[in-house]
């Protein structure tokens, strides 16, 4: 019998693997501060779409074992990193909410994979109301005391709120796209923009505004004091083997001047730099 | 662009037997075995006709919740309904649950081309 979508996802070797970097916008200098592994879904299906394969798995109430194939996804396109760079991972609020199996599975399989957990950052995603915020808090503390860095995704939407701020003391705010774009023309976007970064930095928090469109808003970002960005206009998901050819490790590729292109126009202008690869990487600005 | 058609079945040979016909008609196809990926793809693209069984193996009627679905999330799509059963209270309950057409299985794959042109007006 044909193996269902879900049985797909269950193994790791259905799913692929995507890097996107997150760089730091302040300064004069762009620099790459860490990248987020984001899965691709069984290839040739509809499901290779994240949000259709996700969307999926939460209507199969599958989310914590489909978080450990995703994980076991990331360690092994992981291990072509340079040893310096950060990773960011998704992982359900619900996953880390309901028992204590993902952290043990987690901290097993990264030392079983010779990975650092100081190196990752867990992405909270939540879509779901129903989270057992002590077991998650628990789970988090643990987490933390690997050394692993927690980041609130999609804040601003759902249940990305301010509970969970409160609740989990993330490390980052990863403010969503419907905020970040078109920021520069919005002065609503601006204002709702700056009143969530004077949140994280009162809570101690750092801001990743994600999915800037333009030059403008990447600049509007830089002038508001938000120090962290990831976007396709400074690069798209890419596999990793495509992310180093085009030196998206390095400095050059988020050059300011280069914005004004196309994240089409920038791949093809980038040429791979394997000194700037040295140079950059593990220069992270929170280390 | 050609006509999408959602097929909701979980007996492998009948789910392929459907698709690979509507695909020699010209309509773009898309199979699913169970109830919740029906479900995820119709939230997730457009469909102009769904096809489904109403007995899915491990659950009684779930055909039923799938056109109950799309009526609540997908007016637009014509839903269309296979059986082996031939209850007219079965037939009932899936008019009023939003079924557009009735088929009781066995059937020819022509009678079941015939009822997606119906449905889609002609269009591929």
């Amino acid at each position: 019998m044909k193996k269902s979508i879900l049985e797909r996802a269950l193994d790791p070797h259905e799913l692929s693997v995507r890097f996107q970097p997150i760089v730091q916008i302040q300064g004069t200098e762009r620099r790459l501060d860490s990248v987020e592994a984001l899965i691709r879904g069984p290839r040739g299906t509809h499901f290779e779409r994240a949000d259709i394969l996700f969307d999926y798995v939460r209507r199969k109430k599958a989310e914590a074992a489909v978080d450990q194939s995703c994980l076991t996804a990331i360690c092994a396109a992981a291990q072509h990193l340079p040893s310096e760079v950060r990773i960011n991972v998704n992982v359900h609020a619900s996953t880390l909410g309901h028992n204590s199996s993902f952290v043990e599975f987690f901290h097993r399989h990264l030392r079983e994979q010779s990975l650092a957990p100081e190196r990752f950052t867990i992405e909270l995603v939540e879509h779901a109301p129903s989270c057992h915020i002590l077991e998650l808090t628990t789970n988090i503390a643990v987490l933390r005391e690997y050394g692993v860095r927690i980041a609130l995704d999609d804040v601003g939407l759902g249940q990305s709120n301010y509970r969970m701020m409160l609740d989990c003391h993330p490390d980052y705010f990863k403010l969503d796209a419907y905020f970040v774009r078109d920021l520069s023309a919005d002065s609503k976007r601006r204002a709702v923009v700056r009143s969530l970064a004077a949140l994280a930095e009162a809570l101690d928090s750092a801001v990743v505004a994600e999915g800037a469109t333009s030059a403008d808003d990447l600049l509007q970002l830089e002038e508001m004091g938000v120090p962290l960005a990831q976007a396709n206009i400074l690069c798209p998901a890419l596999p990793l083997e495509d992310l180093l050819a085009r030196g998206y490790m390095g400095v050059e590729a988020f050059d300011p001047s280069a914005l004004k292109k196309s994240a089409k126009e920038q791949i093809s202008a980038c040429q791979p730099s394997r000194k700037v690869l040295s140079l950059a990487v593990g220069q992270s600005f929170y280390t | 662009m050609a006509c999408r058609i959602l097929i909701l079945d979980d007996d492998e040979q009948l789910r392929e037997a459907y698709r690979d016909y509507l695909l020699e008609c010209g309509y773009e196809v898309d199979c699913a075995q169970e109830l919740e990926e029906a479900q995820t793809l119709l939230a997730h693209l457009s469909y102009s006709v769904v096809i489904t069984d109403l007995r899915l193996s491990k659950l009684a009627f779930a055909g039923l919740d799938l056109v109950k679905h799309v009526r609540e999330h997908s007016l637009h799509t014509r839903v269309v309904v296979l059986t082996a059963y031939g209850w007219p209270e079965l037939k009932a309950e899936a008019s009023a649950s939003g079924a557009h057409s009735f088929l009781k299985k066995p059937m020819r794959l022509k009678e079941l081309g015939e009822t997606v042109e119906l449905l889609t007006g002609g269009r591929i």
